[in-house]
């Protein structure tokens, strides 16, 4: 049942292959360097890295993405950053804190420099810094009235003013390898302080000043980003796009701009489901009308042929705990996984790493859930009395009380990837070939008729 | 000008729903009462009364002349389903005025197999010819009129006389396909082609009320095949043309009785048996260096093998060859060759929209594509199975 896994938190495939997709995957043709644990600490001069760099010329060609190199060493970052969770306005806070766990995964040490007192949501690996200490320069506090939309002389470009000069002067970092800087917060104290250090300036821009005034940008800000831009030794760009941007409105040069894309992350439920396995998921409230027992019966039937398959329940309802209970009763609690309701994101998750999306409802006027997953592209089997069924030729269709059929189709997605890559690709094409528009313009059509019929002209 | 009507008599073996979970099961991949039933329900349609139609015209009209071919899995049934079918054919060839033609038994693509499939195929379909309706035929088809350079030299080489290729333009170069010709690498053998506008009026459109030449009358038609420019005009379609593909309401099968007589009233037309066409000089060699078929806008193979799913099960076909002729079990040989059957593929067919779709609709006998690439596979592994089991070689699953 949902418990079995929980001892071993692991990663799920699908999510881990849509990082790669979103970051190293982008670099196509380039051979992926393995990532690996950095090796014991040995002090060498960042030259080490040449190897790592990409040059001028396939940097052009491919737009500036860049390849996953392993570090020879562990690193310490100085990170100037602002915020950070629990406490967050926007993705930056989210970007810092995800980026740098994983850093800390990889065995780097990370001074988390921020203008707030905190609280900081702990990770290990991780030291913040904040005005207070060493120098004299007062801390914000949280919720700080940070906004975007103010005159020269706010309180919040003053409060960014004395963060930059903190910035600048704080001391007691050890041994630095790199300073990391987001966005132009803190850029004038960031450029100062690898000056002082001698060490590599990194800035990432998350976004531009043109972007966020919608083309009034605001000459103060637009100010501190150019400064970061021109000082930084690599400039990171979460997306080509912009790293275009930087290039035509900030002449940055070309060569030094790279791109690394955003990620999410599964949730922790999600990371309970083992990496090996293949899923076959079913999405959706736990009612009798579902039909889940015949999920369940035909999950039965496969388990002993597909050892490596997990059937995935998600969502709750009156029938849980009978479900759970008729899993156990079919010996195959170790196969199935009952999470519970799932946010949307986590659906998202979950429809990504899924192999075969199965509806066997009894009676379900229309299924969307089956539609979303024909829309990510996973091959579905929907009972023939699904309102889906009526519009989804790409969709295997199986009398609901028929478990032996729902294996067996089933079996045969899993079985044959021919079959898998046609019929997920005929299903989104079904799935999104049209979508609300056609839907409001068809239920206008129906007001028009309605109007006719009461002998109203349009 | 000589018209060369041959009709294509063939009904497939479809496979009945063969599950994931029967693996192993010993069932049979066949169902062969749907089958039958089928068959009796078309021989009723348009096997006997086309067939007496075909009589009569023979009988009273001593020009008249017609070719057929017929495959051996429509044989295999119609002996279970409706022998009298077979009497019929029989009566007609007795005629001599009907000639048969030769294919592979099994209506496959095993020209696209590695030999010798296909000249045990045809070897197969040959000596039930011989059997069944004692003929011994010198024209050769091939399964959808697949023709190429490579199969008249097979034709020649098994010693046929002739071939019946599509009268495609993109083949002919310019010439018009209303006369006979030779391939240029087998010479000895004579191409009759298809004329597709004038064997399409009938087969496809004729029951078409949106086509402007709607009612076609057996006077109109033959009006056109008089002012047809040429020596031969090849009219090539389904039998089931006559009384399935059109039903009997829509006078099909009238148009084919009053068709002798109206031809007779056109001075310059005569009939002919494909085996009388292909004799005297040819009007020039023909090469087609691909393989070219009777089916859809490209006239390809594109119908069995065009997409992922007809490839992969195809080459799966193949593979499972390999074993299944090791395993020296005729059992298995035989489910192999009926899995070998053009029309499982035909039914794998994927098109978004367009003219062809419809015409794959009509004739699948499936809900969807992935149902019947599905079913096959199972069927084909379940198949595989077998045949390694009689080899002796440990399954994995």
């Amino acid at each position: 049942m949902s418990g079995t896994k929980e001892s071993k938190p692991r990663r799920k495939t699908s999510s881990s292959a849509a990082r790669r997709r979103s970051t190293a995957g982008k670099g196509r043709g380039k051979p992926r360097v393995r990532r690996e644990k950095p090796t014991a600490p040995a002090p060498e001069p960042l030259d080490e890295f040449a190897g790592a760099s990409v040059t001028g010329r396939s940097l052009r060609r491919n737009g500036g993405v860049v390849r996953t190199v392993a570090a020879p060493r562990p690193l310490h970052i100085v990170m100037v950053g602002w915020e950070w969770p629990p406490h967050h306005s926007g993705g930056l806070g989210v970007h810092s804190f995800e980026i740098s766990k994983e850093l800390t995964r990889l065995g780097h040490r990370i001074t988390f420099l921020t203008p707030f007192t905190g609280p900081f949501t702990p990770v290990e690996g991780v030291t913040f810094r904040f005005p207070g200490e060493p120098t004299t320069t007062p801390a914000l506090q949280y919720p700080p009235a940070y906004w975007t939309g103010g005159t020269p002389d706010s309180p919040f470009v003053d409060a960014t003013d004395g963060y930059n000069s903190w910035v600048s002067q704080v001391g007691g970092l050890g041994k630095v390898d790199v300073v990391h800087v987001h966005d132009w917060f803190g850029t004038f104290g960031a450029r100062e302080l690898a000056q002082r250090l001698g060490v590599p300036l990194v800035m990432t821009v998350h976004s531009t000043e043109y972007d966020r005034s919608l083309g009034h940008p605001w000459d103060h800000i637009l100010a501190r980003e150019q400064a970061g831009i021109d000082a930084a030794t690599r400039v990171i760009a979460v997306s080509r796009h912009l790293r275009q941007q930087l290039i035509d409105r900030y002449h940055a040069d070309p060569d030094k701009v790279r791109v690394i894309y955003n990620a999410v992350r599964p949730s922790q439920r999600l990371e309970k489901i083992d990496p090996t396995k293949r899923v076959v998921l079913y999405v959706g409230r736990l009612a009798a009308m579902k039909g889940v027992d015949t999920f369940l019966r035909a999950a039965a039937r496969l388990v002993p042929k597909f050892p490596d398959v997990l059937f995935v329940v998600a969502g709750e309802g009156p029938e849980y705990s009978r479900l759970i209970h008729l899993a156990a009763a079919l010996e195959i609690g170790d196969h199935v996984m009952f999470l519970g309701k799932v946010s949307d994101e986590e659906r998202e998750l979950l429809l990504q790493g899924s192999s075969v999306f199965v509806l066997p409802s009894v009676v379900e006027p229309f299924g969307i859930a089956a539609l979303e997953a024909m829309a990510a592209g996973v091959p579905t089997i929907v009972s023939k009395t699904s309102g889906v069924a009526e519009i989804s030729s790409g969709a295997f269709q199986v009398d609901f009380w028929d478990a032996d059929e729902f294996a067996s189709r089933i079996a045969e997605l899993l079985e044959y990837p021919t079959l898998r890559a046609a019929m997920g690709e005929q299903g989104r094409w079904e799935a999104l070939r049209e979508g609300w528009p056609e839907r409001a313009r068809e239920t206008v059509g129906v007001y028009l008729e309605a109007m006719a019929a009461r002998g109203r002209s349009p | 000008m000589k018209i060369v009507l041959y009709l294509h008599m063939h009904q497939p073996w479809r496979l009945a729903r063969f599950r994931f979970l029967d693996l192993g099961s010993g069932r049979s991949y066949f169902d062969t009462e749907r089958n039958l039933g089928i068959f009796r329900g078309i021989a009723d349609r348009c096997y006997r009364p086309a067939l007496d139609r075909i009589q009569r015209a023979l009988d009273s009209h001593p020009e008249f002349r017609l070719s057929l071919s017929i495959t051996g899995t429509f044989v295999e049934q119609a002996r279970a389903a409706a022998p009298d079918v077979l009497d019929r054919i029989r009566a007609l060839t007795r005629t001599g005025r009907v000639a048969l033609v030769a294919e592979t038994y099994y209506h496959s693509l095993a020209f696209l197999l590695p030999p010798p499939e296909l000249a045990e195929e045809v070897a197969m379909h040959r000596a039930l010819l011989r059997s069944e309706f004692g003929a011994d035929p010198k024209v050769l088809r091939m399964t959808e009129l697949a023709y190429s350079d490579d199969l008249a030299r097979f034709a020649e080489a098994e010693k046929f006389h002739g071939m019946l290729a599509e009268g495609w333009e993109g083949a002919l170069r310019g010439n018009p396909p209303t006369y006979r010709y030779c391939a240029t690498p087998a010479p000895t053998v004579m191409l009759l082609l298809r004329h597709y506008p004038l064997s399409d009026d009938v087969g496809f459109r004729f029951s078409s009320k949106e086509w402007s030449e709607y009612p076609l009358t057996a006077e109109k038609y033959a009006r056109w095949l008089g002012a047809t420019p040429g020596e031969v005009v090849g009219l090539f379609m389904d039998f089931e043309t006559f009384g399935e593909h059109h039903s009997a309401q829509t006078g099909i099968l009238d148009f084919l009785s009053a068709l002798p007589d109206a031809v007779r009233r056109e001075p310059h037309l005569d009939w002919a048996t494909v085996e009388e066409a292909i004799v005297g000089p040819p009007h020039d060699a023909l090469s087609v260096p691909y393989t070219m078929s009777w089916a859809d806008q490209n006239r390809d193979l594109g119908a069995w093998l065009g997409n992922d799913l007809q490839r992969s099960a195809f080459e799966a076909a193949k593979k499972v060859g390999v074993v299944a002729r090791q395993s020296r079990d005729p059992a298995i040989l035989t489910d192999w060759r009926k899995l070998l059957t053009s029309d499982h593929f035909y039914y794998m067919y994927v098109s978004g929209h367009g003219a062809d779709q419809g015409v794959h609709d009509y004739f699948s006998s499936y809900d969807s594509p992935y149902d019947a690439y599905a079913n096959y596979m199972n069927a084909l592994s379940d198949l595989r199975r077998r045949a390694l089991e009689r080899l002796g070689v440990p399954i994995l699953k």
